[in-house]
């Protein structure tokens, strides 16, 4: 059923643009990072939307008070909210759906590209009868898995270090991955100016933590994950400031206190 | 609060997980490779290399002794004149072997990619062909001599006439190298994709499959095309000329006898289900095995000698060990078994667990 509605379908649409492009992989990936993000866009406006919302609700002064009278009432708390929630129109789910939506893409994308690339006979095995009859499969495979100095079927390569006599991975790209989700953290949190706020304390939190998961993925897994993460770290990005929510003086350091003394 | 970031935290350990679940590039996967000098086979498969009894299919070693899931073979292992078993791993190494215990004599860490690629030992130099685009040169101590860089990976072993190593790759092309110096005598760009191995015969031809599903025949001397069948589907295995004809099977399942001299089609036969190992000849017979896992023995005319039912699939070629047949299928219950020359079962080998 996975394979069949969700794997099959991405590994062909990547093999039509792998053909679109002259048979350049990791080309193939970029842009079809660019299509995914384009498709899920609505999703992203509407996430952005929401949290918004969400915050402006957490700053408003019923807010506050509904969760000083009911600290100790944790269900009338619950029910409370949810009747605020009805009363603006905020889908509590609003601002983390479109990010759970993007699971089962990474989770297919990866598969995708691990099948495509076929990185054993079995593998190419399997992929000879996953291509749609649309595509003349043998002039089409096996395909070229080599961009710029990676190849995206494999994890990063090592590097010996003659001084030390050992080899080390190649961190080029998970320092690559984890910088561009930082930034992109930084650049999209929200301003909050209540210390309370939850969802910043936990934007906050995000930022630290998925740069290093993101970076440790990358170390892990096929460099064309990699190149997935980053293309779309930098389209998100590229999203957000077309939208006017990018914060530009958050990457400054003390870019926070600036926002502060303004207010 | 706390409570979220735990969930977010478990979120992140849930996708690690399950991308480590369906990271299937990183656990590679292949049938296994078969060599054996009459008394003792070597298989490669998985995690190990095992050295099966040829009297009676117990194991008498196996490397490494314990598994280690980052040292994968499939390779078929090739045993040198002086006493080696060279079997490259999908973990970038080039291992030679004692065939007595199994012990390392050298290894060869420096390759970027898996062999997947049997070696060729010919002229005192071991020809070993990498995914990492290059066909690399040892001599038998496991000295590096030169590399040959071709534009994509090389899965299949070359073959050599003592002049010239011919060898196919990814990159859609046939090349043919000074056998001593491994500098590009010709090279011969195909329509597609070489995944196996050539083969030469006395009159200087060199016969190759392209994945694309043609065969053709070349002039060892120039890389000149002399003639070429389109059998119209995937072709994976090498063909095999006895006789004057070549026989070769495709990915629809039909097995062809072409006439060697002109490429054109003398019979064909199309049993059950897709053909991807190479053909072995014996002194009376073809034999090649089948997805499905059948193993047919035909004559020179196409006519069924006999037919035997393999429990798993038959993706490798059988492998000619004296006066028996090996084969080693995929899925199967047994990892080797062993037939007399009519088919009949004489022993099969399982691995024990360890």
């Amino acid at each position: 059923m996975w394979e069949t509605f969700i794997v099959t379908p991405l590994t062909n649409v990547l093999l039509w643009i792998y053909k679109l492009f002259g048979g350049q992989f990791g080309l193939a990936i970029i842009v079809f990072t660019i299509l995914i993000r384009l498709v899920t866009h609505p999703l992203m406006a509407s996430q952005i939307k929401s949290t918004a919302k969400m915050q402006e609700l957490q700053n408003s002064k019923k807010w506050q008070e509904i969760q000083k009278k009911y600290k100790d009432n944790k269900e009338q708390l619950a029910q409370e909210q949810m009747k605020i929630y009805k009363e603006m129109g905020i889908s509590p789910l609003g601002s983390c759906l479109p990010t759970l939506i993007q699971i089962p893409i990474i989770f297919g994308l990866y598969q995708s590209i691990m099948l495509a690339l076929a990185a054993s006979p079995l593998q190419l095995l399997t992929l000879t009868r996953s291509v749609y009859p649309l595509f003349n499969a043998p002039a089409l495979l096996p395909l070229n898995s080599h961009f710029l100095w990676m190849n995206l079927g494999q994890v990063p390569e090592k590097i010996f270090l003659p001084f030390l006599s050992t080899s080390i991975p190649n961190l080029t790209l998970p320092i690559i991955v984890a910088a561009t989700t930082y930034i992109q953290s930084k650049l999209t949190m929200p301003p909050s100016a209540n210390p309370q706020d939850q969802s910043a304390a936990m934007g906050k939190m995000m930022a630290i933590y998925m740069p290093f998961l993101l970076g440790y993925f990358s170390l892990t897994f096929a460099n064309g994950l990699s190149v997935y993460f980053i293309i779309s770290n930098l389209v998100g990005i590229l999203q957000y400031a077309l939208l006017g929510k990018v914060d530009w003086r958050n990457l400054l350091p003390g870019g926070k206190k600036g926002v502060e003394k303004k207010k | 609060m706390k409570v979220k970031i735990i969930l977010i935290l478990i979120s992140a350990l849930a996708m690690g997980v399950l991308l480590s679940g369906c990271a299937t590039g990183l656990t590679p996967s292949s049938w296994p490779g078969v060599v054996s000098d009459g008394k003792v086979a070597y298989v490669a498969s998985a995690t190990a290399v095992y050295a099966v009894d040829m009297q009676n299919g117990n194991e008498l070693w196996r490397f490494p002794a314990k598994a280690d899931a980052k040292k994968t073979f499939f390779a078929a292992p090739v045993l040198t004149p002086d006493g080696q078993l060279i079997v490259g791993g999908y973990d970038h190494v080039l291992y030679s072997l004692d065939p007595q215990n199994g012990n390392i004599k050298w290894q060869y860490s420096e390759a970027r990619d898996r062999w997947i690629g049997s070696v060729l030992v010919a002229n005192d130099l071991i020809y070993a062909p990498n995914a990492d685009y290059n066909l690399y040169a040892f001599n038998l101590s496991g000295a590096f001599q030169w590399k040959f860089a071709a534009h994509e990976a090389i899965w299949s072993a070359p073959i050599t006439d003592g002049q010239r190593v011919y060898f196919g790759a990814f990159d859609r092309t046939v090349y043919a190298l000074d056998a001593h110096s491994g500098q590009l005598a010709w090279k011969k760009p195909l329509e597609d994709a070489v995944l196996s191995s050539p083969v030469l015969t006395s009159d200087g031809k060199l016969y190759i499959a392209t994945f694309g599903g043609n065969v053709f025949a070349l002039d060892t001397a120039s890389g000149n095309q002399i003639w070429q069948f389109s059998t119209g589907n995937f072709v994976w295995s090498s063909p095999v000329v006895k006789d004057g004809q070549l026989y070769i099977g495709d990915s629809s399942g039909t097995f062809y006898a072409l006439d060697a001299a002109t490429g054109r089609q003398v019979w064909r036969q199309q049993p059950n289900s897709p053909i991807f190992g190479t053909p072995l000849a014996t002194s009376d017979h073809i034999l090649f095995g089948s997805e499905a896992g059948d193993l047919y023995a035909l004559d020179a005319k196409g006519q069924n000698a006999w037919k035997v039912s393999i429990n798993g699939k038959l993706y490798g070629a059988p492998v000619a060990a004296g006066d028996l047949i090996l084969v080693a299928p995929v899925e199967g219950q047994s990892l080797l078994i062993a037939l007399d020359q009519a088919g009949v079962q004489k022993w099969s080998f399982t691995p024990a667990k360890k």
